[in-house]
């Protein structure tokens, strides 16, 4: 601390009026200029121009001040610019001290000018007090690990991975299926490509294997997480294959699929049929290699017999990693109807749309389902997505034009379809559109309701009729006699988001999928430093959002650990390891995990980690021996602003 | 309750209707149409009817002839779903439901059809020609006796008919009350529309169309009273001559400019015509014409070129009288006019 008095100057704002039409600036100016440590106080038209900027950097200089204080609006808009100002001054950025005297007192007072002045000064007051103790401060500096642990195999984590390992940063691609690929791997055909899913995987697993940098684990899930950005140790639970790659023949390894008497109902076929208790999804399913379910295998042995590769004893490994940031690309779960509704479980011709595009994809010639040659579609629309009833309020974003698409391809690939598309508004936005037209060209028919008034299904004998008021016919009650009635299911937050969400703490929306710390202006990431999301793991999205979010938390979380050591806020809370008794109340109320308990050598105490604390200052008032201290928020300066002030 | 049948947009098509099904309700063909109302509104909700094949609905509306095809709507469609001319297969669809003998809608769907049903009609008048020697008297008596007899059986037999059965579609089955006085008062509203088709003013821009249109029909109307009433072809009197001469005149020069723009396909009311349009408008070009000629040549007395000329005249007489009159366009001037006193009986 330096022993001299404190020299520091004062300029008060008019805001060409948006201050000085309510408050007397000149007086504001006037009743600090006789403070001890303000040795200039001026105002000025706009505080933020380009003129005063330069004249505030030459007053310093010329007076050699120690800090400076803008009598402004919002620290919001304009802090930055005058620490920025200071910087330019050679001074330390965090000696400016910024006073809000527009939004906290010409705008809320514009009824009561003198009041507005006397608040004013007030404020300026107290940011004098608080400037008085205001110390230069360099930000702490964290050595980081330059690795990125992507969790889920799906598009949006390959292509995540694939864009970090180009920057040369080590990358873990976690996968907890057998397979990579996720939801988009179960597609044949997808909309405004022609390239099917399952070819995109296929290219996507090729780039991945290039790069020397990425290790692929598959059947694998992250069990624990410690430490912090840039030095994060994670514990992955490696669930083995119980086949040995490259060990044996393919052709033997087909048979030892055959000769599997378990059948169990088909995941990756949505139900639709059974698959074996060793099974691949599809022939050219990377990686390569089949998989034992072992939850239901009964070990009879049949396959190790016509197989070498089979072994039993490959035993779960626990393995640990070092990162410096996490890349969440989770996914999502298509939404489960309630039993019921719209006839789902209940009656035998109302299916899913993922479901009936599996059907789609797996038939040829005739569209049959239930044994019955399929001709009149009934697609219902918004089930499970914008629920006036319901929770899931949000739109699923995907949903119309995957549903536009799937009749499309229906009505090109089987002889006569009709398509009825029971809908409430669509959203086909953007090149999308064109699709939604090709489908009313080819006799497509759209019938639209309000949510108050919602198609309904009802079993006839063997008839499945579904009726509607259509409001673009008058509200006119409509009915189709649908020989399938296909529900269009939106997107829900996994069901083992929970698990994995809570792991990282990452916070979740109302809608339940991750949630952003800003919408527009910070997409990508997390309030947990270091952790970024992508994909529809942060709610519905299409494969071009997806592989969109992909590429820009690949680029945060490499932006993060590129320099290979991490600049924080010295803005954080620290602890008087004396006056700490270690009764964890501190720890309770921190919302980012920073608080750590530690023996250091004499007692246990509460440590703050550094690169994990906010400042927020949630710890301090609830510290009884008062062991917390905030910097730049001190005991000291908030007192001497309250005195100021009252 | 309303079954969707997606077979009707192909019937349709068949009556000229093109892409309507690219509709996507934006309404935008309703709100710059300046004959639709918020009471009587179209053509929108008649695209949505075809789109369902909500058929019923279609044959009990009268909307589809309350519009006078001035393109606004197909000019403003953002999907190019053409609602004008939706309309105007409609009116043709509903020609066809209407005559009880089902041979418009034959004739509408097919082409080879409606040629087949012209050259029968000329060989007709060819025999009859043989059979009386080509004499030029015999024809022209004959000729104008067709033309009485032609006129009350068409109009006895299938006009009248077909009227009862528009009226059964659009007020008797949709079951709308209307008390016999209101038949009696609303007839002027009939008349009025028949001979002004003063509705079609209310088109935007429509002035000269509508002007074009009102000289023809009133050139037609007095041609056709100076020839079967006043025995134009057979008559003496000074007057009568020189009046069929300016009426058929009128006639055969106003069609030109029909002829071309349906040649030319320039404005949206011609860009999709059908072989029942142009059908119309050449026969009657040609009617007034060849009328105005034979006359001429009775009047310079040139008798043995004339018996060709009154051949081919007679030929497209019968034609017009046989086909077009009854199963063709032609019938619009009924329709169009009945369709406004229906609605004023609506009302």
């Amino acid at each position: 601390m330096e022993k001299k008095p404190k020299k520091i100057g004062v300029y008060i704002c008019h805001c060409g009026g948006n201050i000085s039409d309510y408050v007397d600036v000149e007086k504001v100016r006037q009743s600090v200029e006789g403070e001890d440590i303000v040795f200039i106080a001026k105002t000025t038209m706009f505080a933020c121009s380009d003129a005063n900027q330069r004249d505030m950097v030459e007053d310093i200089k010329a007076n050699e001040l120690d800090g400076v204080i803008v009598a402004s609006c919002s620290p919001k808009l304009h802090q930055l610019t005058f620490r920025n100002v200071s910087i330019r001054a050679d001074l330390n950025k965090y000696t400016y001290v910024h006073a809000n005297i527009r939004e906290q007192a010409s705008w809320a007072h514009s009824d009561n000018k003198m009041g507005a002045t006397e608040k004013a000064i007030h404020l300026v007051k107290a940011a004098i007090a608080k400037s008085r103790y205001a110390e230069a401060l360099e930000t702490n500096k964290i050595k980081a690990t330059k690795a990125v642990a992507v969790i889920g195999a799906g598009v949006a984590g390959i292509k995540a991975a694939i864009s970090l390992a180009e920057k040369d940063t080590e990358v873990i691609l976690i996968e907890k299926e057998p397979f990579v690929g996720g939801r988009v791997a179960q597609w044949d055909s997808l909309s405004t490509t022609t390239e099917s899913g399952k070819d995109m995987v296929k290219r996507l697993y090729n780039e991945l294997l290039k790069h020397d940098n990425i290790t692929i684990m598959t059947n694998s899930e992250v069990i624990e997480n410690k430490g912090s950005v840039g030095n994060i140790s994670l514990k992955v639970r490696k669930t083995p294959r119980f086949i040995k790659a490259s060990a044996c023949h393919p052709d033997d390894l087909k048979r030892a699929i055959e000769v599997c008497p378990v059948e169990v109902p088909d995941e990756f076929n949505f139900r639709l049929n059974n698959r074996k208790a060793i099974y691949k999804n599809y022939p050219s399913e990377y990686p390569q290699i089949p998989v034992i379910d072992i939850k239901h295998c009964t070990r009879c042995g049949e396959c190790e017999k016509v197989c070498k590769a089979v072994n039993f004893s490959e035993k779960e490994e626990i393995l640990e990693i070092n990162v410096g940031s996490v890349l969440m690309a989770t996914g999502f779960d298509s939404y489960t109807p309630e039993y019921g509704e719209f006839g789902y479980a209940t009656s035998e011709n109302v299916i899913t749309l993922p479901q009936f595009k599996r059907l789609i994809d797996t038939q040829f010639d005739k569209l049959v389902y239930n044994g019955k040659q399929i001709k009149n579609i009934a697609y219902i629309y918004c089930v499970g997505s914008r629920q006036t009833e319901g929770e899931n309020t949000y739109c699923s974003r995907n949903c119309c034009t995957s549903t536009i698409h799937a009749a499309v391809t229906a009505k090109g690939k089987f002889a006569d379809i009709n398509n009825y598309h029971f809908n409430r508004g669509l959203r086909t936005y953007g090149k999308q559109e064109i699709l939604y037209a090709d489908s009313l060209r080819q006799g497509d028919i759209y019938l639209q309701s309000y949510e108050d008034g919602l198609p309904t299904v009802a079993t006839e004998g063997k008839k499945t009729i579904v009726k509607i008021n259509d409001i673009l016919t008058n509200g006119r009650e409509i009915e189709v006699e649908a020989d399938l009635v296909v529900l269009v299911i939106g997107m829900v937050p996994r069901s083992d988001n929970s698990t994995i969400g809570s792991l990282f703490k990452i916070p979740k929306g109302r809608d339940k999928f991750y949630n952003e710390v800003h919408m527009k202006l910070r997409p990508v990431e997390t309030v947990i430093d270091g952790i970024t999301i992508a994909g529809a793991c942060q709610g519905p999205k299409n494969i071009t959002e997806s592989i969109n979010s992909a590429l820009s938390a690949a680029t945060k979380s490499y932006s993060i650990l590129s320099k290979g050591e991490l600049e924080t806020d010295p803005l954080v809370a620290t602890i008087d390891p004396e006056k700490c008794t270690w009764c964890g109340a501190c720890e309770a109320a921190c919302p980012f995990d920073a608080i750590l308990k530690v023996e250091n050598g004499k007692k246990v105490v509460a440590e703050i980690n550094n690169s994990v604390c906010k400042g927020c200052g949630m710890c301090a008032p609830v510290c009884e021996p008062d062991a917390v201290n905030l910097i730049a928020c001190s005991s000291k300066e908030i007192m001497s602003m309250i005195d100021a002030l009252v | 309750m309303a079954k969707i049948n997606p077979a009707f947009g192909k019937e349709l098509n068949k009556y000229g209707a093109v892409n309507f099904n690219a509709c996507y309700n934006c309404g935008n063909c309703t709100a710059v149409c300046s004959l639709s109302t918020e009471d009587v509104s179209f053509p929108r909700e008649m695209v949505r009817l075809s789109a369902l094949g909500l058929e019923d609905d279609i044959k009990a509306s009268l909307k589809p002839w309350e519009c006078y095809y001035c393109g606004e709507c197909s000019t403003h469609c953002p999907q190019e779903a053409n609602p004008g001319e939706l309309m105007m297969s409609i009116r043709r669809y509903l020609t066809a439901k209407y005559d009880w003998t089902g041979l418009s809608g034959l004739l509408y769907k097919s082409l080879p059809l409606s040629l087949a049903a012209f050259i029968l009609t000329f060989a007709g008048v060819i025999a009859f020609a043989f059979s009386v020697g080509f004499e030029l008297d015999k024809m022209l008596k004959f000729g104008h006796l067709f033309e009485g007899i032609a006129i009350g059986t068409i109009g006895l037999v299938i006009l009248m008919p077909n009227i009862a059965r528009m009226w059964y579609f659009t007020i008797l089955k949709p079951k709308v009350k209307v008390p016999f006085m209101k038949y009696v008062k609303s007839t002027s509203e009939l008349f009025v529309h028949m001979f002004t088709q003063k509705r079609a003013l209310g088109c935007d821009d429509n002035q000269f169309r509508w002007l074009e249109h009102f000289i023809l029909v009133i050139g037609y109307l007095s041609m056709l009273f100076t020839t079967v009433a006043l025995d134009w072809f057979g008559t003496t009197n000074l007057f009568v001559i020189i009046l069929g001469y300016v009426m058929s005149a009128i006639v055969f020069v106003v069609t030109v400019d029909f002829v071309s723009s349906r040649m030319k396909k320039n404005k949206e009311v011609s860009k999709h015509s059908q072989p029942s349009d142009i059908f119309f408008v050449v026969w009657l070009f040609l009617m007034g014409l060849t009328a105005f000629m034979v006359r001429l040549f009775i009047d310079l007395d040139i008798l043995e070129m004339n018996k060709w000329l009154y051949i081919f005249h007679l030929t497209v007489l019968v034609q017009w009288a046989l086909i077009i009159v009854p199963f063709g366009k032609w019938t619009h001037f009924l329709y169009r006019s009945f369709a406004m006193y229906f609605a004023k009986l609506k009302e």
